[in-house]
């Protein structure tokens, strides 16, 4: 960053610095400007918005969407869970349920297997941990492809279950190295002085280096939990019955699927006086819109103090690769 | 010489006793390894195969390099592959200057709030899922969306524009929103690199008198060139993989012909259309080319900066 001292202060200067901070204005508007667009469709009564002209403020405000898109995908009955227990009663296949189970399982169990994986291709006297790294780092660059992947899930029945979120990317090569070069910053002696007390491997690990890697933990965590909220194309390959549906597809199948939207709509006709009225009130367009809201609310509300473990993230990979 | 060789046997025993534990585990990751990486990779001989699942592979149904000839003869290969060199070649020139010129920008500012602001606002589409980008832009770009709307209100056009399902437009559609979800996202690495230019730079220029202008243009930018040279060489690297989400999810059945690409098609025709080995020989050659790829410029890259992802 120049310091603005270097800098003389010119007329064309000035012009400049005020051009600039509008085309970035302008930018940041571009930025953020679809997202109110969506919320202010998705807080609006749904037929009116049909009428147009909804830039900034809704004109008929009402929660209806959301209570309804709520109501009729099962997702209400998982939001007052906490954490954990979404995790045990996932059993009640609600698409938020499943998400974050998803989000949950998969995040704790990759950081713990993947930064295991790490410690050990670190450990110097192992005659083994150079090539154990050397192969997990070929995954980075070889692979099945798509089709042979699920040819082969298929066959050991992988597809059609929940496994299929978390134990294929138990591992990953990019992970187990940023966490490898972590551990080998930390000093040695620690993990040697624990091993000549007779801790073995798995204590060592969870005991004296784990707790020194929180910040790492800390920066891939939430890279691994984003992603993990966001992906779709696998539920949509090898979960197609919907029984494991995450709110990602229950989305885009209202985004391409009609159809579902009228199912939908027919099932919540089928009930009482007022859940007809309720759905009488229902539009494509919002609909959507106050899911795709409830899709990005966490993360909107997440990413901003989590940013810089995204950017250390990035930096990290970058360096080392 | 009988000592000798009970004696290394000896040392090897208690080595491995040492390691036995660390063995144990590692035998685990393997397993993991065969399972998900191996048993897929091989996988890929099903293309040089007639397939069908549930079948032995058989010597008899062994047919060469009959499924990559006879992609070549189909009338749709010629219009993925020109897609794929499109779209690539778009994200590769306007979306590789765009983060750019915005890093640029962003660095003329103060630091401050607005700078800050500015950054967290632009990061923003890049944590959300394709899926919420596609109904996002869904919404603004329909007839009856926001786009259109403002356009008529200003007297521009008199009816609504089909952005999305009119052909022509989807190159244009698709690079936008492509670049429009990971513009901010992309100028961390050109932000970190200026950050981290000596400052006694910007003091000789400012004693030599050169202006704003000419500190951007002959301290900054050759500074952060480096790196601008190094992301285009990695850039190379993954021509061939352009996201494939977004072509699936914005893409509608009267674009097809604009949207189809390598990825796409080998989802559709492998497990849409159940055609294994034809859509495991397309994405097979398209992992080799990749791999070509990845190699020379990280050859490139070694040969011409300091720095290799190897």
């Amino acid at each position: 960053m120049k310091q603005a001292s270097y800098i003389k202060r010119t007329v064309p200067g000035t012009v400049f610095d005020v051009i600039n901070v509008v085309l970035l204005l302008v930018l940041s508007f571009i930025m953020i400007y679809p997202f109110w667009n969506q919320l202010v469709i998705s807080l609006n009564d749904g037929i009116d918005a049909q009428r147009g002209g909804l830039y900034f403020w809704p004109r008929i405000f009402t929660f209806g969407n959301y209570s309804y898109i709520l109501k009729t995908s099962g997702m209400l009955s998982a939001l007052g869970w906490s954490v954990a227990r979404v995790v045990v009663e996932c059993g009640k296949h609600t698409a938020l349920g499943w998400s974050v189970a998803r989000v949950v399982v998969g995040t704790l169990t990759k950081l713990v297997a993947t930064g295991f994986l790490a410690y050990v291709t670190t450990v110097k006297f192992f005659s083994f941990h150079k090539p154990l790294r050397r192969l997990f780092l070929i995954t980075m660059y070889v692979s099945g492809g798509m089709i042979p992947i699920y040819l082969w899930y298929m066959k050991i029945g992988l597809t059609e279950s929940f496994t299929v979120y978390w134990l294929p990317t138990l591992l990953s090569a990019y992970e187990m190295m940023i966490i490898a070069s972590y551990i080998e910053g930390l000093p040695e002696a620690m993990s040697e002085s624990a091993r000549i007390d007779g801790a073995n491997e798995i204590t060592i690990f969870v005991k004296i280096i784990m707790p020194l890697c929180i910040p790492v933990f800390a920066a891939l965590g939430v890279m691994v939990a984003v992603g993990h909220w966001n992906s779709w194309f696998d539920v949509l390959i090898y979960n197609p019955s919907g029984e494991y549906d995450t709110l990602q597809i229950s989305l885009r199948n209202i985004l391409i699927e009609s159809d579902k939207i009228k199912k939908l709509m027919q099932d919540a006709t089928a009930g009482s006086a007022a859940a007809k009225n309720a759905a009488s009130r229902i539009s494509t367009t919002s609909m959507r819109a106050a899911t795709t809201m409830i899709v990005t609310i966490p993360i909107v509300c997440v990413y901003p103090f989590f940013q810089k473990y995204f950017v250390k993230g990035i930096s990290i990979g970058a360096v080392k690769g | 010489m009988q000592r000798e060789k009970s004696q290394k046997f000896a040392l090897w025993r208690r080595q491995l006793g040492r390691e036995k534990e660390l063995w144990f585990w590692t035998l685990l990751f393997l397993v993991w390894w065969v399972f998900f990486f191996l048993i897929p990779l091989y996988g890929i001989v099903y293309a040089f195969f007639d397939y069908t699942p549930g079948r032995a592979l058989t010597l008899d149904r062994f047919v060469g390099f009959k499924n990559f000839i006879s992609f070549f003869q189909t009338r749709d290969a010629w219009m993925i592959i020109r897609n794929t060199l499109v779209i690539s070649t778009l994200n590769m020139t306007v979306g590789f200057i765009a983060p750019i010129i915005l890093a640029l920008q962003l660095d003329e500012l103060r630091q401050g709030l607005f700078k800050r602001a500015t950054q967290t606002i632009s990061y923003l589409p890049y944590f959300v899922s394709w899926v919420v980008v596609a109904s996002i832009v869904t919404t603004l770009l329909n007839s009856d969306g926001v786009v259109n709307e403002v356009l008529m209100n200003l007297g521009l056009i008199n009816k609504p524009i089909a952005f999305l399902t009119t052909g022509k437009y989807f190159y244009a559609l698709i690079t936008c929103v492509t670049i429009w979800k990971s513009l901010g996202w992309s100028t961390i690495l050109y932000m970190s690199a200026i950050a981290g230019i000596d400052q006694s730079l910007y003091e000789a220029g400012a004693v030599d008198g050169i202006s704003r202008w000419g500190m951007v243009r002959y301290i900054t930018i050759p500074c952060i060139m480096p790196t601008i040279v190094l992301l285009f060489i990695l850039n190379i690297g993954n021509f061939l993989n352009l996201g494939y989400e977004q072509n699936l999810l914005l893409g509608q059945s009267t674009t097809q012909e604009y949207w189809e690409i390598i990825d796409t098609y080998v989802y559709r025709y492998g497990i849409q259309m159940g055609r294994y080995s034809f859509s495991i020989a397309i994405g097979l050659m398209k992992s080799v080319i990749g791999l070509i790829l990845v190699f020379v410029s990280n050859a490139i890259a070694k040969k011409y900066t300091e720095y290799s992802i190897m």
